[in-house]
């Protein structure tokens, strides 16, 4: 796999405030990653230094080899970043064909173009409407079509699915699994079970720093593992109950009706047997993850 | 972020201004709006004073009021809608320039349409594009009200048809070097502002203010005075009257021009998108 995009000890400052700290990084393509954090973790700092809109304190950042906002990397990187807006005057096939014509597009191109990244995000019928007219998920989705024009290498999104409803967020995470294959897609999002369905690879910030985590199928390389579970119903003594499987090592309440098994492994499949007990005892599960969810791998981190 | 230049990407940019005017339903509502006060001006001022200047009783006092204004050669002029035209458009473009170009990359930033044109242009193309677009739309105009004032002056004495076209294109070349700083100053300070209304009001504050400080400044130092030549539209007062020399009428705008560019691509380049 070719890298992508390297940070070296990247540091972006605003007055006193350090927003990032030190970052060292790569990303290589393939499977999309995930950018996640708190509020005011520096996910959106990190996106505009990506993107070129602002520029790094300190530190390096190489993209396909060029600089962050070179001529270079137009039609190879393309955006959405967060809360930017089309310009409400004007029709979205206009300013679409407009950002086609600018990646060297000709003016035939950029027609079929336009229509062909509105249709993957649902909206060709409002080719022809003014972006202002259309609501705050439209708006979104048109917003996501441009940052496709061009079938760019690496495609940032910034929170993507904020806004939309779950149809149209599921179309979205749905096009960015279809996509992936010649698309390195980098997702922010507050949702983590979305990025856990679509991401393996997950930086995650916070007040600046910078930690790598592997999503559930790179957990296995440990000698310890996990299952998580999560029950339908608050049911008694569920912790001291699972602790009388065998292979079981520790069990904790992750959170409300969640609990996290750690065990040896072994030749025994413990899933099954897990199953089975939740079935003699009545419980009701909603799932059982193998591994932790990326949802405690953050809580847990960022309670340490 | 980096100073390349790509003129398909400038003309694409540029075109998109154009389209901004003519295209849009904003835009077309500020055209007609202009096309309508351009009429009452053609047809009043610019009408009477034609009507004014040919009558024989007339002259001398024409000759008098024009020669103390430094504004003989006019008379010369045998289109004579072409001269009170040429006087009419030295004030009303550069101060129509103001208001048209205050909103130039400002608003598109604030938004952040301009993050979604800066992952496809550089900033300077962005830069020069926008300029280029806005003064076109403003030659654009220039270029109607000419052929509007042509017309007139033809239906008035039709001998004048090959006249007027030499002094219409003459004219137009001239308002190409009247506009360019006004449109270039406007550049710069849409990198400053935060609104395109901020834009128009700093635009306003520093041909006021400014002419206040530098003629204080030169009070007391009075080299100080080439600071004048910072202000576009300096040398209006010269070319108005066919004074000017060829450094004033076209060197200078060149210079101030190319200055407030330079000057709004080192602050562009630096801005947070």
């Amino acid at each position: 796999m070719s890298t992508l995009i390297t940070a070296k000890n990247l540091s972006k400052s605003y007055g006193e405030k350090r927003a990032l700290n030190n970052l060292n990084f790569e990303i290589k393509q393939g499977a999309p990653v995930a950018l996640v954090g708190p509020n005011g973790a520096g996910k959106t700092t990190l996106f505009s230094l990506l993107c070129g809109y602002i520029t790094p304190s300190s530190g390096s950042l190489d993209i396909l080899g060029h600089k962050p906002g070179s001529a270079q990397l137009f039609n190879k990187l393309s955006a959405l970043p967060q809360d930017a807006q089309l310009d409400p005057r004007f029709n979205i096939d206009t300013q679409l064909s407009f950002y086609c014509k600018l990646q060297g597009f000709s003016t035939k191109q950029s027609k079929i173009e336009t229509l062909r990244v509105l249709d993957l995000v649902g909206l060709k019928e409002v080719a022809k409407h003014r972006a202002g007219d259309l609501s705050h998920g439209m708006k979104k989705r048109v917003t996501i079509a441009q940052a496709l024009i061009g079938e760019p290498k690496i495609v940032m999104l910034d929170e993507a699915t904020a806004g939309l409803d779950p149809i149209h967020a599921r179309e979205v995470r749905t096009l960015v699994s279809e996509l992936c294959e010649h698309t390195t897609f980098i997702l922010s999002s507050h949702d983590l079970t979305e990025l856990e369905r679509l991401c393996s690879h997950v930086l995650h910030l916070n007040n600046g720093i910078l930690s790598e985590h592997q999503t559930k199928a790179d957990q296995h390389s440990e000698n310890k593992q996990y299952y998580t579970l999560l029950l339908t119903e608050n049911y008694h003594n569920v912790e001291q109950q699972l602790m009388t499987l065998g292979g079981v090592k520790h069990v904790y309440m992750s959170q409300h009706k969640e609990y996290v098994i750690e065990y040896q492994q072994s030749d025994e499949l413990l899933d099954i047997a897990l199953l089975k007990f939740c079935h003699v005892n009545n419980w009701q599960y909603r799932h059982l993850v193998n591994g932790h969810t990326l949802e405690n791998q953050i809580f847990k981190q960022e309670n340490a | 972020m980096t100073g390349s230049i790509n003129s398909a990407r400038i003309a694409q940019l540029a075109l998109f201004e154009l389209t901004r005017m003519f295209l849009t339903k904003r835009g077309l509502i500020a055209l007609v709006a202009f096309v309508v006060v351009w009429l009452l001006i053609l047809r009043y001022p610019i009408g009477e004073a034609v009507s004014l200047l040919s009558e024989p009783g007339f002259t001398s006092l024409a000759q008098d009021i024009f020669g103390s204004l430094g504004l003989s050669k006019l008379l010369d002029w045998p289109e004579a809608e072409f001269a009170m035209y040429w006087l009419a458009a030295l004030i009303g473009f550069p101060t129509f320039c103001l208001f048209m170009c205050s909103d130039q990359t400002v608003e598109d930033r604030e938004r952040g349409t301009l993050r979604f044109i800066s992952l496809r242009a550089t900033r300077l193309e962005i830069l020069i594009g926008r300029f280029i677009g806005q003064l076109s739309v403003l030659l654009c105009l220039v270029a109607i009200t000419l052929v509007a004032t042509f017309t007139i002056m033809v239906y008035r004495e039709p001998s004048l048809f090959m006249g007027g076209i030499n002094r219409a294109v003459g004219v137009f070349i001239q308002m190409i070097f009247v506009l360019s700083p006004f449109v270039a100053l406007m550049s710069l300070i849409n990198v400053i502002a935060r609104s395109s209304r901020l834009s128009f009001v700093i635009a306003v504050l520093f041909f006021a203010l400014g002419n206040i400080v530098v003629n204080l400044l030169a009070w007391q130092i009075s080299a100080l005075t080439a600071l004048n030549y910072v202000f576009p539209g300096m040398q209006i007062e010269l070319i108005a009257g066919q004074n000017a020399s060829l450094m004033m009428a076209y060197g200078l705008p060149v210079i101030q021009t190319g200055l407030f560019l330079v000057l709004a691509h080192t602050l562009f380049v630096r801005r947070a998108l």
